[in-house]
Order: structure tokens, then C-alpha cells, then sequence
């Protein structure tokens, strides 16, 4: 730590932000590496390369080192969602919207509920829209610090990723504390969650939440000026905001292209109008800066569990409301009402207006968007579900186009792509 | 003559964009309805293009953003049982649109995909899975099936279980 080159306590000066024209004409320069009568080579990468963060596979046009096409190929995980959530009721789809992306399963069962909601214009209770935000807030961590593990090791540092996952065990040990599972929870109902909070929950959160920004430091000492990562993640991969908007490019990659846009700040839902927190926007947009972004919305995540567990109303946590949303588990055989509402419920299914919603929520991953057109029958009859990891895979080939070939495996993990959400 | 919609759940940013695109489209619109807070504008697949177009190059709509674009199909609708919908997102503005057209059997409809790139993706998946042909589309082909699928599987009498549709060959020869 005495090198000189890795003092941290001289800090650098602060860069003038880049202005979209100096963005553009950095993208331009990379472009203009592709030669228009270069001999190409095409190369199949995918679906099993490490690098891919599951089965996406992309042709490459290759003159020599230099990408000149891509074209992206998804759906080798595609499972038929859409159509399966047609045979189904409301209350049965929330476990598949857990398996579109494991690693924040909660945020996916959240923008389901939150939609199905919207649609019955019913609200869950102040506790529940508490305990969600909270558990939103656990999966970002979780998945940021996923992200950053294996982002770090496509850059070539292994160890990076024992790293994470030793910190990342603290959520999943609250995450298991809270719903019973580590990965597919399906926790939310319609109209609130499925428990309260257990006894300790909130001495054992405590104690990770203060235990977690300094290992958030410790992991910026180790990469914020590494001299090979900043080599490999500066000026690469650029990505401008009128190029995010057109390619629907969301989350931290937009907002690394310095768009202020958080669906928790514009479009406030839950308990997120209550809470003070902090939007994170960079202005480079290029890998670094969305490397940067992820960090600090870790920290301001931090910051918003720690604000809910001590602002936490007491009372319900799931609404009283027998057309719509299933009794608590524990009510079930004590009270002949909340049986009867149970049996309803399950062999029926709820009652739903005949309109259509759609609804987004902030994701780790960007905004993911579920549009239910209901015909006023206990199942839907279309679900649609909008993912952003779909939308960042399909601008794979602008983004790719002039980088070199060692890049883009730094490029596809900087805008954090998870395929079963892709492929639905 | 378009029903007027109720405008008392709606925001002041969008009865803005009511007013906008009615003193616009006004007459060209098929329908116009709201729910949930949400603005809904049915349109002709001549007006496709220009409405989504114009949503988009407006100053005072600036819809810069398709945030989806997908199909439905109505079997028990007679003349136009195919659907497809588009949510337009505002980012400065943070305000939503949703814009739909009925189409009938084998009806095609222009492409998007110069209005938005990213529509290419879900036009792709909208005519897999509902057989919604988009014209000039740069690369019609299948998106999340296997390549010889067959049929259009969200279509509502295509069945949830069975081997219909194809299973995947153990033989690619010529499509790697």
C-alpha cells in the first residue's frame, strides 16, 4: 500500500464533465477503426463462453482485433412465461417471476405485484410497501455485488469474486432470515408481502449495514485506480444518452451516460417518496462510469435499509381485502373467514376489472415493466413482461462495433445482462 | 368522431399530451381511452408511423423512448383479432403513452424500427409469436424459438402443451 502510484490519499483532480459532442466524437473514433473493405473474419462466441453470463451467443465480424459486426442470438433459455402466466391465476405467476432473474428475484416478484395492484387499484399496506423497499434495496446490494465479482474477474482478477460472495453471504443469510430462501423467494403477495419481519431481523441488518461500507471501501482501494482496470474500462464501450434512449438502454448504464433518471425518484412507488436517497449519475459513459455508478447506488442503497428499518410503521402487512389478495398463512386455519377467503382465493382466483396497466419499477438492472391486459377473468389474458436485459442485449451491435474483440467481454458485463430475464 | 375520454384521472402532464395529439389526430383517431391514469390512443394502421413518429419529434411530447412494443391476439373479435401495442416513455417529460393498433388476418403493418432501434427486437418477437408481419423490417426472423419452430406460439388456440410447433433436431447441419 506505500507504492506511491497507489496513494489513495491524494486525490485526484476532479475531471470536467464530457459534453454529448465530445462523448459522440470519442464513439466516432472507435467507429472509425472499422475499415469499410477490410477482409472480415465471422466468429461464433457463445453460448457457453464464461464471459456471457450465461447462454447469449453473438456472431462477430472480426478484421483482426477489431469488431466490424455483431449479431446478438437470445432464447436458449426461453421458457414460454407469457404463455404459461395465461393458464394461470394472479396469485400463481409470482413464482415464476422469481425465475426471470435469480439474482434479484424479489425486485422481479415486486414489479409483478406492483402491476397487479395498479390493475386492481388496491395499495398494499404502509408496513408491507416498508418491508418491500427494504428487500429491493437487499437485492440491489446483492446483485451489484455479483456483478462486480464477476465483472472483476472478466477483467482477469480471480480472486475478486471470493471477494464479493464472502459479503454478499451477509444479505443472503438476511434474505433467508426474512423470506426462508436464498434465491427464488417469492415473497410478495398482492397486497403485501407473505410475513413480517422476524424477531433479530433488525439487529442482525444492523450489523451487515455497518459492516458493508467499509468492504465497499476496501473494494474501490483495489480497483478505483488499478492501472489495468482503468486501462480496459476508460473510454471503452461508450454508450451516449441519445443512444440509450433510442436502444431503451436503462438503469445504471443510464444514468452512467448522465441521464437523471430513477424510476424511484420519477416514478415513486412503495415507500420510496418517504426516503431520502441520493440518484447516482455519471457523465462519461463508458465502463468506468458505470462501474462507478453501481458503487455508489450501493451505498445509497445501504442508506435507504438502514432509513426503513428505523422509520418502519407498525400494523399489517398485508391488506384486508377478500375480492382480491390471499389471507396470511397463519390466519388460515384459526379463522373460519380467513379460510373460506384462502379456499376462494386459490380454487377461484382473484377478482380483477377488465382494463389494461402497465407498470415499471427500478430493477438493479434498469427498468423492468410488466403490461397485464385483463378480460375481467381470474387469469390474465396477456402478460407481457418488459425486461431490461432483453433491450441490452439487442444493442450489443452499436456497442461492440470498432471495440476490440478483448472488450467486449468488459462491454457485455458493464451493462449487466442476466439471460433469463432476457429470454423470459 | 373520437369519444371524448375521461380526462379527471389523468395528470397534468398528460391531459397536456391529450390535448396535443387530439388538436393533432383528433378525427384520425379510432379510440381514446384511459385507465388507471394511463392514456390509450387507437389508431389506423395508415397513422401507425406518423402518430408514433410525431410523438417522438414533438417539443412539446418528446417521447424519445419505445419502452415496448408487443402483440395480442382476440380470437372471440371477428374482424380485427390482432393487436399490437407500443408504450412510448417521455424521459424529460417522465410521462407514458400507450399506443394501439387493430389489425385484421394476415394484415401487415409498417415497421418502427427507423423510428426507434430498438423496436427491432420486439417486432421480431411479436411476428414470432403472433405472425404480425412488419414491413421493412431488417431481419424477420425467429428470436427466441428454435429456427424451424412452428407456428406462432402466443396465439390463443395455439395449445399450451403438446408437440406442436417442432422439437429441436439433433441434426444442424446448415444452420450453424
Amino acid at each position: 500500500m506505500s507504492a506511491p502510484e497507489h496513494d489513495q490519499s491524494v486525490a485526484a483532480p476532479a475531471k470536467p464533465r464530457p459534453t454529448l459532442e465530445q462523448l459522440r466524437a470519442r464513439k466516432e473514433r472507435t467507429r472509425q477503426r472499422v475499415k469499410g473493405d477490410a477482409e472480415v473474419m465471422t466468429v461464433s462466441m457463445g453460448p457457453h463462453h464464461p464471459s456471457t453470463h450465461g447462454v447469449f451467443r453473438v456472431d462477430l465480424d472480426l478484421d483482426g482485433e477489431i469488431i466490424v459486426a455483431a449479431r446478438p442470438e437470445i432464447g436458449n433459455l426461453h421458457r414460454g412465461v407469457e404463455k404459461l402466466a395465461e393458464s394461470l391465476t394472479y396469485h400463481q405467476i409470482i413464482p415464476l417471476t422469481d425465475r426471470l432473474h435469480y439474482v434479484a428475484s424479489f425486485s422481479q416478484n415486486h414489479a409483478y405485484c406492483e402491476a397487479v395492484e395498479k390493475l386492481m387499484g388496491i395499495e398494499a399496506p404502509p408496513r408491507a410497501q416498508y418491508i418491500r423497499v427494504m428487500l429491493d434495496e437487499m437485492c440491489r446490494i446483492s446483485n451489484h455485488l455479483l456483478w462486480l465479482g464477476i465483472h472483476i474477474m472478466d477483467f482477469g482478477a480471480i480472486t475478486f469474486q471470493q471477494i464479493c460472495f464472502r459479503e454478499r453471504e451477509y444479505i443472503m443469510d438476511l434474505f433467508e432470515m426474512m423470506t426462508g430462501a436464498r434465491l427464488t423467494h417469492s415473497f410478495c403477495r398482492i397486497g403485501g408481502v407473505a410475513k413480517d419481519i422476524p424477531e433479530g431481523f433488525d439487529a442482525k441488518a444492523r450489523a451487515a449495514l455497518d459492516f458493508l461500507p467499509s468492504r465497499i471501501d476496501e473494494y474501490e482501494t483495489l480497483i478505483d485506480k488499478n492501472r489495468i482496470f482503468l486501462k480496459r474500462a476508460t473510454e471503452i464501450g461508450i454508450f451516449t444518452s441519445d443512444d440509450c434512449a433510442a436502444w431503451r438502454i436503462t438503469g445504471p448504464a443510464l444514468r452512467a451516460a448522465g441521464v437523471e433518471r430513477d424510476l424511484r425518484r420519477n416514478e415513486p412507488y412503495a415507500a420510496y417518496p418517504d426516503l431520502d436517497f441520493e440518484v447516482c449519475v455519471e457523465y462519461e459513459a463508458d465502463v468506468y462510469a458505470r462501474y462507478r455508478v453501481r458503487m455508489r447506488e450501493m451505498r445509497e442503497s445501504i442508506k435507504i435499509i438502514r432509513q426503513c428499518l428505523d422509520k418502519i410503521p407498525t400494523g399489517e402487512v398485508m391488506l384486508r381485502d377478500a375480492a382480491h389478495v390471499l389471507p396470511m398463512k397463519k390466519d388460515v386455519l384459526r379463522s373460519s373467514a380467513a379460510m373460506v377467503q384462502d379456499f376462494v382465493q386459490v380454487f377461484r382466483g382473484p377478482q380483477v376489472p377488465v382494463g389494461e396497466v402497465y407498470k415499471a419499477i427500478e430493477t438493479p438492472h434498469g427498468e423492468l415493466g410488466f403490461y397485464i391486459m385483463s378480460d375481467g377473468s381470474p387469469k390474465p389474458q396477456r402478460l407481457r413482461i418488459t425486461t431490461p436485459c432483453y433491450y441490452h442485449c439487442q444493442a450489443t451491435p452499436p456497442m461492440f462495433e470498432g471495440e476490440m474483440l478483448a472488450d467486449i467481454v468488459g462491454i457485455f458485463g458493464s451493462v449487466d445482462v442476466c439471460l433469463g430475464s432476457c429470454d423470459r | 368522431m373520437t369519444p371524448t375520454p375521461d380526462t379527471a384521472q389523468l395528470g397534468t402532464a398528460l391531459k397536456a399530451v391529450n390535448s396535443k395529439l387530439q388538436q393533432q389526430f383528433g378525427r384520425r383517431f379510432l379510440d381514446t381511452s384511459t385507465f388507471r391514469g394511463e392514456l390509450t390512443f387507437t389508431v389506423t394502421p395508415q397513422d401507425w408511423v406518423p402518430v408514433l413518429t410525431f410523438c417522438r419529434d414533438s417539443e412539446d411530447l418528446l417521447f424519445n423512448r419505445l419502452d415496448c412494443l408487443l402483440g395480442n391476439h382476440f380470437p372471440e373479435r371477428a374482424e380485427k383479432p390482432l393487436e399490437v401495442v407500443a408504450h412510448l416513455t417521455s424521459i424529460p417529460k417522465t410521462t407514458r403513452l400507450r399506443v394501439k393498433v387493430q389489425l385484421a388476418e394476415g394484415e401487415t403493418l409498417p415497421t418502427v424500427t427507423g423510428v426507434w432501434p430498438s423496436a427491432g427486437f420486439d417486432e421480431r418477437e411479436t411476428w414470432e409469436m403472433f405472425g404480425i408481419v412488419f414491413e421493412g423490417h431488417p431481419n424477420l426472423t425467429r428470436l427466441l424459438t428454435i429456427p424451424d419452430f412452428q407456428g406462432h406460439p402466443l396465439r390463443k388456440d395455439f395449445p399450451l402443451q403438446g408437440r406442436i410447433g417442432g422439437r429441436i433436431r439433433m441434426n444442424l447441419k446448415g444452420l450453424i
